[in-house]
């Protein structure tokens, strides 16, 4: 009785606990199978790569154009005026879009269109047993289906980093433009905040993004069960545990790397 | 004729769950290629195997029969190791499955040859390059001879003519048939049938066990058959094992069960709606 009272409110933490648990030793055995030959996954690899592509550019292009121009562009801008300083747009952008926006926007529309087609189409072959068959066959699943959605996602987040801040970007021209700002001092205080570990910090973190956002779908789609349903429910835990995984990841980045380069700390 | 009384339930819920449950076991004259040894697995509060023992004799065709829902699907996973135990121990040939690595496993599914209930197939691909799969995984032939090999297994089946379908444009039998076929294509050692019969009509189904026959006549291996269906039961099985609530009822020759005294053994087997089996 008392056990079974005691197994009803502490099971979900439990099991929660356990997930998380299993996504950690999922994340291992795909670092190590991906190193370790034989190396089957190239084909799978380049059909992710080109199918996230096709998929993620044009929807990631408005949202961070929109985006940009909206929260530090227009809201920025604002209260940049406010202190007379609107000539400083520039080198808030460096702060808010490469440093946090762009990679955020990324794994977020990544997460959104790439990620939930990585469970639903896994967690359909699971339920169809497929998955069960492919093992019976000899045949990885980690090998062949995790490593390749894992190594994709993460040059694909890498790379739309960068394509974001490049739109982030053309965002905050438009707003330097549209409050009547010479461009002169927006590229000023841009290029005198950028640094080198601004860019690296950026595109290292959206990768690790791409890699949280592989695991944590392909393990949902791969342990769905309970007919069509099931897929339905696994395609939203995925999305939801993603997005904290990334919000909390994001937070403990962004501390390190403060912490270990103090001079990106100085606006100057 | 001497029987072996194996294990008998004692405890509390035991006697009266179990009462059916004599774990007797005719004894075959072969060795067992396939061995559970009070094998126990749940899922949460759901106990699925309940100190399941069973043994499936080498070289012969042997069906588990059961009512829906009793872990006969739960039973192929154990002995292929895509499902652990929670207790006890699942042996192939002698070599116990859980305790395994991983490359041992992998090399030791090389002797199944496995029809998932569904099917299985792989969405991506065609119905001849799904029969193709396993020839082009697995062994070095040529293109010529996969084909003559896959084009010979789709014909047995009836599925010549398919073979550039997708699986989603398959009606289930025709997906099952195909499983069959991708099941056969290696001549494994040891090969499991997930209910081949289910969704067929009887004609088909009555030429599929005629096909099993065949097929183990030909090859040899030693066959397990998941199957609700009695008559497809007398038609084929060598061997029957009764499973029910996670445990063996009875098993041995099909003759001997045939003509077991057990009251629910006599109820599965003939089909009748009265007796121990209800619909709980
Ligand atoms: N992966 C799983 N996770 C949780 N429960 C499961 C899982 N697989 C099976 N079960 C449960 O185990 C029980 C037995 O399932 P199983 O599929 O083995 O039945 P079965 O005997 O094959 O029935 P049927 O004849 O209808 O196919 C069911 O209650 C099912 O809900
Ligand atoms: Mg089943």
């Amino acid at each position: 009785m008392v056990r079974s009272i005691a197994d009803r409110a502490f099971l979900p933490t439990r099991g929660l606990l356990e997930e998380v648990g299993d996504m950690v030793v999922l994340t291992g055995r795909t670092i190590l199978s991906a190193l370790r030959p034989p190396y089957p996954y190239g084909g799978e690899l380049v059909s992710q790569f080109l199918f996230v592509l096709r998929l993620v550019w044009f929807p990631l292009l408005i949202t961070t154009v929109a985006i940009s121009y909206g929260a530090p562009g227009i809201q920025a801008a604002n209260f940049l005026r406010l202190a007379g300083a609107l000539d400083r747009l520039g080198g808030f952008f460096v702060l808010a879009a490469i440093r946090e926006i762009g990679p955020l926007i990324t794994s977020t529309v990544v997460a959104g269109i790439a990620g939930t087609a990585i469970t639903a189409d896994l967690g359909a072959r699971k339920i169809r047993e497929e998955l069960d068959a492919l093992q019976v066959l000899g045949v990885d699943p980690v090998k062949n289906l995790v490593v390749p959605r894992f190594l994709s996602l993460m040059m694909v987040t890498a790379l739309f980093d960068l394509f974001a801040l490049l739109f982030g970007l053309f965002g905050g021209i438009l707003a330097a433009v549209v409050n009547g700002q010479p461009l002169g001092p927006f590229w000023a205080t841009f290029f005198a905040n950028t640094t080198t570990v601004d860019l690296w910090g950026s595109v290292l973190k959206s990768m690790i993004f791409g890699a949280v956002i592989a695991i944590v779908c392909c393990y949902k789609g791969m342990t769905a069960s309970g007919g069509a349903e099931g897929v339905g429910r696994a395609v939203n835990q995925a999305v939801v545990i993603t997005f904290l995984a990334n919000g909390t990841f994001n937070y403990i980045f962004t501390q390190m790397l403060l912490a270990t380069h103090p001079n990106i700390l100085v606006i100057k | 004729m001497a029987t072996r009384q194996q294990h008998r339930p004692s405890g509390h819920q035991g006697e009266a769950e179990f009462q059916w449950h004599t774990g007797v076991h005719h004894p075959t004259g072969v060795p067992d290629a396939i061995e559970f040894i009070k094998v126990y697995k749940a899922f949460g509060a759901n106990h699925v195997l309940q100190g399941l023992d069973l043994g499936l004799p080498e070289g012969r065709i042997s069906m588990i029969l059961g009512p829906s829902g009793t872990g006969k699907s739960v039973c192929i996973k154990h002995m292929v190791g895509l499902m652990y135990p929670d207790e006890g121990d699942v042996l192939i040939e002698g070599q116990s499955v859980p305790s395994l690595p991983d490359d041992e496993l992998f090399e030791m599914r090389k002797k199944f040859g496995v029809l998932f209930q569904d099917g299985a197939l792989f969405g991506s691909l065609n119905l001849y390059d799904n029969v193709a799969f396993p020839l082009r995984q697995h062994t070095e032939k040529g293109e010529d001879e996969i084909q003559e090999i896959v084009m010979r297994r789709l014909h047995e089946v009836g599925l010549g003519d398919a073979i550039a379908k997708m699986p989603n444009e398959l009606s289930g039998g025709m997906r099952k048939r195909a499983g069959f076929a991708r099941a056969l294509v290696l001549d494994p050692k040891i090969v499991l049938f997930d209910e081949p019969d289910s969704g067929l009509d009887p004609v088909r189904t009555a030429l599929l066990c005629e096909l099993i026959k065949e097929v183990h006549a030909e090859n040899g291996g030693t066959y397990v058959v998941i199957t609700h269906d009695i008559m497809s039961a007398r038609r084929v099985a060598e061997h029957i094992a009764v499973l029910w609530r996670g445990r063996i009822v009875e098993s041995g020759p099909t003759a001997e069960l045939l003509e077991s005294e057990n009251a629910f053994v006599r109820q599965f087997l003939s089909g009748e709606s009265h007796g121990p089996l209800g619909m709980d």
